[in-house]
C-alpha cells in the first residue's frame, strides 16, 4: 500500500491530534490510479515551522489553518515553493469568509474545510484531494511518456532520412572529384544507387504521411462494399509489372468474390505492402501466392513467399515502427521500416488481426483478417472497440 | 598502402568510402555489422579501422571501439558519427581513453576525400 504525506498546520494541539486520529486508519482506494493509499500525518504549530518542514520534506497534502500565531495561513500559501502538482493545500478556516476563500484560491489553495468539522468531513476532503493529486500525477506521467515516445520516433526518423542523403552526397562528391578512376560504368552505377536511395526516401516520406493520416483519423474514409479479390487482382498485376529482376511467379487464389465494407484505398495499402514485401525479400525465380477467402463476416488475406524468412526473435519485433530486420540476407534491401506498422494499424481499424509464420530460407506467410468497417466510424479506435463488442 | 577495415551497416556508405580509399592505393575489407567486424578482425588484424556508431544497436560502434582497444591497443580507429547532429547533445564526441578509445572522430556528413585524408593521417601516426 502506498502512503501519502499529510501535514497539518494548526496552533491548537487538539486540532492536530484530531486530524492525526481521523486519518490513522483511513485508506483511500482509487480505481483510476490503481492501488490503495494510506496517510501519514506530520504536524506544525506555526506557519514558520511549516515552511521549514515543507522545504525539507514536502507533504502531498497540506491542511493549513488560516489563523496562526505568527504569519497567517494566507502568508504561508504565497510563500510555498512553486512546484505545481507536487502538493495540494486545503485551507482550514474558522470563519469561512468569502474574502479568505477568494484570496486563498488565488494563491493556489485547492479546497476548504470550515471549522469545526467532523472526522468524516475531514476524510471526505482528504479523499477528494488525494484523488485529484494522484490523477493529476498520472496524467503528467502519461504525457511525459508520450513525449518520450514521440522524441524517440522523431530521432529514428531523422536518422532514416539522413542515411540516404549521406549516400547520395557521398556518391555526388566522388563523381564530382572523379575519384573512382576512369571507368564510366562505376559512375553510372553510383548514379543508379543515388536514384534508388532517393526513391527509398520518397517512399519513407509517403509512408510517414499514410501513417500520420491514419493515426490522426484525418483521412476521409469512403466506406463502400468492395470485392477484396478485385482489389488484390490489381495489386498482383502491379507487382508483376514491377518485378523486372527476380522473375517471380505471382499468383492470386480465390474461390469466389470476397465482399467487404471498406475504404478501397486502405485495403489497397494493406495488399500492396504485403505483396511488395513478399517480392522484395524473395529469391530469384521464387513464388508469391496471394490467397483471399471469406468465411462468415471475416475476409482473410494471406500472402506467402519463398524468400529469406526470419527467426522467431525477428518475428516478435517485426510490427514495431522502424523495425527493419538487419542481417546479411537483408543487406542492400531498402525499406522505410514503416510498412508493417501501417498495415497493423489499418487492420486494427477493421477489427482484424495480422500474423506471420516464417522459416529462415524457406519463406514467410503473412495472414491478415478484416471485418466490415462501420460506415459512421471516423477513427480507428472507435471501430476497433465496436468490432470487439461484436465479438463478445 | 595499408589494409583498412570499413565497418558500416549502409551498403552505399561502404561503397563510397571504399572507393576513395582504394583510389589511394589501400586494400579495403568490409564488415556490415559489429559482429561481422569481430569475426574479420579475429581472422586478420587490419592496419586501421573506420567504424560507424549506429549499427545493430544505437551504440554498437562505441562498444566495439572499447573492445578493440582492449584486445588490440595499437590498432588505430577512426569513428564516424552522426550522433551529435541527430541528438543535439551539447557537446561533440572526442576521443577519450576510457569511454571512447579512438584516434579520431569524424562528424557526419563529411566529404569522402576528408575521410581518406584522415585515414592517411591515422596510418602515418601509427607507423
Amino acid at each position: 500500500m502506498d502512503t501519502l504525506g499529510v501535514m497539518v498546520v494548526d496552533d491548537e494541539a487538539g486540532m492536530r491530534l484530531g486530524v492525526q486520529r481521523a486519518l490513522r486508519d483511513f485508506t483511500v482506494r482509487l480505481p483510476d490510479v490503481e492501488g490503495d493509499f494510506r496517510f501519514e500525518v506530520a504536524q506544525a504549530e506555526t506557519g514558520e515551522q511549516a515552511l521549514e518542514a515543507i522545504a525539507e520534506n514536502p507533504p502531498d497534502i497540506l491542511l493549513l489553518d488560516h489563523k496562526l500565531p505568527g504569519i497567517s495561513g494566507l502568508d504561508v500559501l504565497s510563500r510555498l515553493p512553486e512546484d505545481e502538482g507536487r502538493m495540494l493545500t486545503v485551507m482550514i478556516t474558522a470563519y469561512a469568509s468569502l474574502d479568505t476563500a477568494i484570496t486563498a484560491t488565488k494563491r493556489g489553495a485547492y479546497d476548504f474545510l470550515a471549522k469545526p468539522f467532523t472526522p468524516d468531513e475531514l476524510r471526505g476532503v482528504v479523499r477528494k484531494a488525494a484523488k485529484h493529486l494522484l490523477i493529476q500525477r498520472q496524467a503528467r506521467r502519461l504525457a511525459e511518456e508520450k513525449r518520450q515516445v514521440r522524441f524517440q520516433f522523431i530521432s529514428v526518423l531523422a536518422h532514416e532520412l539522413k542515411s540516404p542523403l549521406s549516400a547520395v552526397e557521398g556518391y555526388l562528391r566522388i563523381i564530382r572529384d572523379g575519384s573512382a578512376g576512369d571507368d564510366p560504368e562505376s559512375y553510372n552505377h553510383m548514379l543508379d544507387r543515388s536514384l534508388t536511395r532517393l526513391e527509398g526516401m520518397r517512399k519513407l516520406i509517403l509512408d510517414l504521411l499514410d501513417l500520420t493520416r491514419i493515426e490522426s483519423g484525418q483521412k476521409q474514409r469512403d466506406i463502400a462494399e468492395q470485392d477484396v479479390v478485385e482489389i488484390a487482382r490489381e495489386a498482383v498485376e502491379t507487382a508483376r509489372a514491377g518485378d523486372e529482376e527476380k522473375n517471380l511467379t505471382i499468383e492470386l487464389h480465390a474461390d469466389g468474390p470476397a465482399p467487404l465494407k471498406c475504404d478501397r484505398g486502405e485495403v489497397e495499402i494493406v495488399l500492396n505492402n504485403l505483396i511488395s514485401n513478399a517480392v522484395k525479400y524473395n529469391r530469384q525465380d521464387g513464388r508469391v501466392d496471394v490467397t483471399i477467402s471469406r468465411d462468415g463476416d471475416t475476409v482473410t488475406i494471406s500472402v506467402a513467399d519463398t524468400g529469406i524468412g526470419m527467426s522467431p526473435e525477428d518475428q516478435d519485433r517485426l510490427f514495431r515502427e522502424f523495425t527493419r530486420i538487419k542481417n546479411e540476407k537483408t543487406r542492400g534491401i531498402l525499406g522505410s521500416g514503416l510498412g508493417l506498422s501501417i498495415v497493423r494499424k489499418l487492420v486494427s481499424m477493421y477489427g482484424g488481426d495480422i500474423g506471420v509464420q516464417s522459416e529462415p530460407d524457406v519463406g514467410s506467410t503473412f495472414t491478415v483478417t478484416l471485418r466490415d468497417a462501420s460506415e459512421q466510424a471516423d477513427g480507428g479506435d472507435n471501430q476497433q472497440s465496436a468490432a470487439t463488442a461484436d465479438d463478445a | 598502402m595499408a589494409n583498412v577495415l570499413l565497418i558500416d551497416d549502409d551498403v552505399d556508405l561502404i561503397a563510397i568510402n571504399s572507393t576513395v580509399l582504394k583510389s589511394r592505393g589501400h586494400e579495403v575489407a568490409v564488415a556490415y555489422s559489429a559482429a561481422e567486424a569481430r569475426r574479420r578482425i579475429e581472422e586478420s588484424v587490419p592496419d586501421a579501422v573506420v567504424l560507424d556508431v549506429m549499427m545493430e544497436t544505437q551504440t554498437a560502434g562505441f562498444e566495439l571501439a572499447r573492445e578493440l582497444n582492449q584486445k588490440h591497443p595499437e590498432l588505430p580507429i577512426l569513428l564516424l558519427t552522426g550522433v551529435h547532429e541527430a541528438t543535439g547533445v551539447p557537446f561533440k564526441f572526442e576521443p577519450d581513453e576510457t569511454w571512447l578509445p579512438v584516434v579520431e572522430v569524424l562528424e557526419k556528413p563529411f566529404d569522402p576525400t576528408a575521410l581518406a585524408e584522415k585515414v592517411d593521417d591515422l596510418l602515418k601516426r601509427s607507423e
